[in-house]
């Protein structure tokens, strides 16, 4: 009895919804022939995006949910450069659907192979990004994030060293997890409004020297117990709360920075704002 | 004979409750987890529907019997495969290519070939060139010297298989079942590139009769829209109402100059309102909430002003109506609808004369020019009484028996100028 009600209901419904406007997939991916660098292009216009590694025998992959009235993909690969352009741009009619958020929700998964040196730039608009690059091979990053809100996560090792990672962020909540597993030598955020956590957690195998701007807004800095951490202060109308952190200078020094093994800089400028430290395992140094 | 029906209606009614209430008396299911399986059980059913009413659509183009797409004559439709980097201009290519003509279908592929329906290249082949495979599947066993497109069918890489360029399936997708593939993948996984344009009389301009029609359907289905609205505002919001209507009809040029004002204000107080909260960063939070909430009231301000002009105009029509003797009910949704009938009227009149070459768009210039003035009014008076809450300037300070000859007389108050006796000179103290 309820599956004919179901039934009926579902021809009822089902034609209708048949005839609505969907989501148009769209895959593009390239077979892994031996390549030992990539240079990785990602501009993603509106809507999620979620980045990891791929399959070893892809070079890289897209696979991508989009409305096809408003946007169109990016998928280009030069065999002479190794350099892939992969995203979503817009075209048509442009902007953002609201009829229903379900409806038209654009989603994309990309991956990039763990065998090849990637070198990454990410321009993100108005995104909900998640870029695990744990386990990839990064050399460098540079992330641009618009009115977005973007995870970058490092959860296991980088297999390559980083020369730098930079990341800009307009009026953005950012969180970078694990940045002692990116194994950058230089890490920079720039930022202009919003929300920005930087955890410095994960194994850290150099030294490194971290660059943070920030306009308006809220730094928040988690530390590891195990780096000798400085941390150098230029604000103008920003607090700053050194919780556990020893002033020498203008500076402010975890206890036993001299002897650490492995040290960790950190520059932070900001105009108006907070500047937190909270500790990996949550308590007071 | 009703009867009958009757019984068999009962009897049918019977039957379909019997099982659901035998299901029900088996247990009380407290976490609702029939329910959801319910709901749950209906999606999936829906969606089983939706997507074999969207492959039966793909299905209805009728698979080809296997052969090579002739190539067009000089100046007939041509597809370049040489560069597959821009996969939507790809597809508009063939989309218009591939739209039905007479004659049959033709297409050149520079430097390949078009085949339709199933094709397949032998694991002893070697094809030379791009290859574009229309409504069928392209099975690769040997070697593709060249980039592959499919339209309306998959790609089967076969173990051993090469394609030494890109493969791009418009409608269709890649089997990777051990091949080589030299170049990118691109597959888009549904196409309209098949799909036979509608091409119906609807198309064809409107005629003027058509044209009269849908505006007028359009201006009535707004005018009942303001209707509704109106009304609303009568019932629970009518005091503010009328003290607009009032402020519009004391003070009109006051109220269309603030109304002037507040629209030439309305971005830059915007600006200043995110600039400030953003500054005081607490405020951030807020951002979204007052970005609604301005952009609502600036709204409800104007459509309440508008309202509020259309509820002055009926009231001065209707009182000077009464004025002459005739019998009506004075009332605010008298005043409305009479109002709102006025306004709809100049509307109505673009509607009906709109088609007219020059007249036509002078009506429309003016039907767009009053709806301004007046909106610009009705959003002043919105301003000026703060929504109705202050009678400044409704007319409304004096009370009633403050008017009155004798009240004059008698207690001449700061503030309300008296009134000169009638006769020869002013009264002196004393006297």
């Amino acid at each position: 009895m309820e599956r004919l009600l179901l039934a009926a209901l579902a021809l009822c419904f089902g034609a209708a919804r048949a005839e609505a406007q969907s989501p148009r997939p769209f895959t593009t991916y390239r077979q892994w022939h031996g390549e030992t660098r990539l240079h990785a292009r990602l501009e993603y216009a509106a809507g999620a995006v979620r980045v990891s590694a791929a399959r070893p025998t892809e070079l890289y992959r897209m696979d991508l949910l989009y409305d096809g009235e408003r946007y169109e993909p990016i998928s280009d690969f030069d065999a002479s450069t190794t350099a892939v352009a992969l995203g979503l741009q817009p075209a048509g009619e442009g902007g953002l659907r609201v009829v229903s958020r379900n409806q038209l929700r654009q989603t994309a998964a990309v991956t990039f192979s763990p065998k090849s040196d990637l070198s990454l730039a990410v321009t993100l608009g108005a995104a909900d990004a998640d870029l695990e690059l744990g386990g990839l091979r990064l050399t460098d990053l540079d992330l641009q994030a618009g009115a977005s809100r973007a995870t970058v996560r490092f959860s296991e090792p980088n297999a390559a060293r980083c020369r730098v990672a930079s990341l800009r962020a307009g009026a953005a909540e950012l969180t970078v997890l694990g940045l002692g597993n990116s194994r950058c030598d230089r890490i920079a955020f720039e930022g202009g409004v919003g929300r920005v956590t930087l955890d410095f957690g994960g194994t850290w195998a150099s030294n490194s020297r971290v660059e943070v701007k920030m306009a308006l807004g809220e730094v928040t800095l988690r530390l590891p117990r195990q780096v000798g951490v400085r941390i150098t202060p230029d604000k103008f109308l920003a607090s700053f709360d050194p919780q556990g952190l020893l002033r020498q200078g203008t500076s402010y020094l975890s206890p036993g920075y001299d002897q650490a093994a492995r040290h960790l800089d950190i520059d932070v400028t900001t105009a108006i704002g907070n500047v937190g430290v909270e500790w990996e395992d949550g308590g007071e140094r | 004979m009703r009867a009958c029906k009757r019984l068999l209606a009962g009897v049918a009614l019977v039957a379909l409750a019997m099982p659901a209430s035998a299901a029900a008396s088996a247990g009380v299911d407290p976490t609702g987890a029939r329910t959801l399986n319910l709901v749950h059980g209906f999606w999936t059913l829906m969606s089983e529907v939706s997507g074999h009413a969207a492959s039966d659509s793909a299905a209805q183009v009728a698979q080809p019997e296997p052969r090579a797409i002739p190539p067009a004559q000089s100046g007939g439709p041509t597809v370049s495969l040489d560069d597959l980097s821009q996969p939507t201009a790809v597809e508009a290519q063939l989309r218009a290519a591939l739209r039905p003509r007479g004659g049959g279908l033709r297409l050149t592929v520079p430097h390949g070939t078009a085949r339709l329906g199933d094709f397949s290249i032998a694991s002893n082949e070697s094809m030379p060139g791009h290859l574009l495979v229309v409504q069928g599947t392209a099975d690769v066993f040997g070697k593709l010297l060249g980039n592959l497109v499919t339209v309306g069918g998959d790609v089967v890489l076969h173990p051993g298989g090469v394609v030494s360029g890109d493969i791009l399936t418009l409608g269709g997708e890649v089997r990777d079942q051990g091949g080589e593939i030299g170049g990118e993948v691109r597959s888009f996984r549904s196409t309209s590139v098949l799909r036979v344009p509608v091409q119906t009389a609807a198309a064809a301009a409107p005629s003027a009769i058509d044209t009269v029609f849908r505006r007028a359907a359009g201006v009535v289905g707004v005018f009942l829209t303001l209707s509704a609205l109106g009304f609303g505002l009568v019932l629970f919001g009518r005091p503010n109402l009328e003290v607009v209507s009032d402020t519009v009809s004391h003070s009109f040029g006051r109220a269309f100059t603030t109304g002037l004002l507040g629209q030439i204000l309305l971005l830059p107080t915007f600006g200043m309102l995110v600039v400030g909260l953003i500054l005081s960063v607490v405020g951030i939070v807020l951002l979204p909430f007052v970005v609604v909430v301005y952009a609502l009231l600036v709204v409800v301000g104007g459509l309440g002003g508008y309202l509020a002009v259309a509820h002055a105009m009926g009231e001065t029509y209707t009182r000077r109506r009464l004025a002459l003797g005739a019998m009506l009910s004075p009332n605010s949704y008298r005043y409305l609808l009479v109002g709102l009938g006025v306004l709809a009227a100049l509307w109505m009149a673009w509607a009906v004369f709109g088609w007219v070459p020059v007249a036509g768009e002078l009506i429309r210039g003016a039907a767009i020019l009053v709806t301004w003035l007046l909106a610009t009014a009705g959003f002043g008076a919105a301003l000026l009484s703060r929504a109705g809450i202050r009678e400044n300037f409704a007319g409304r300070l004096i009370p009633p028996e403050a008017l009155t000859d004798e009240y004059l007389w008698a207690t001449p108050q700061f503030g309300v100028s008296a009134a000169k006796r009638p006769g020869s000179r002013t009264p002196t103290r004393g006297l």
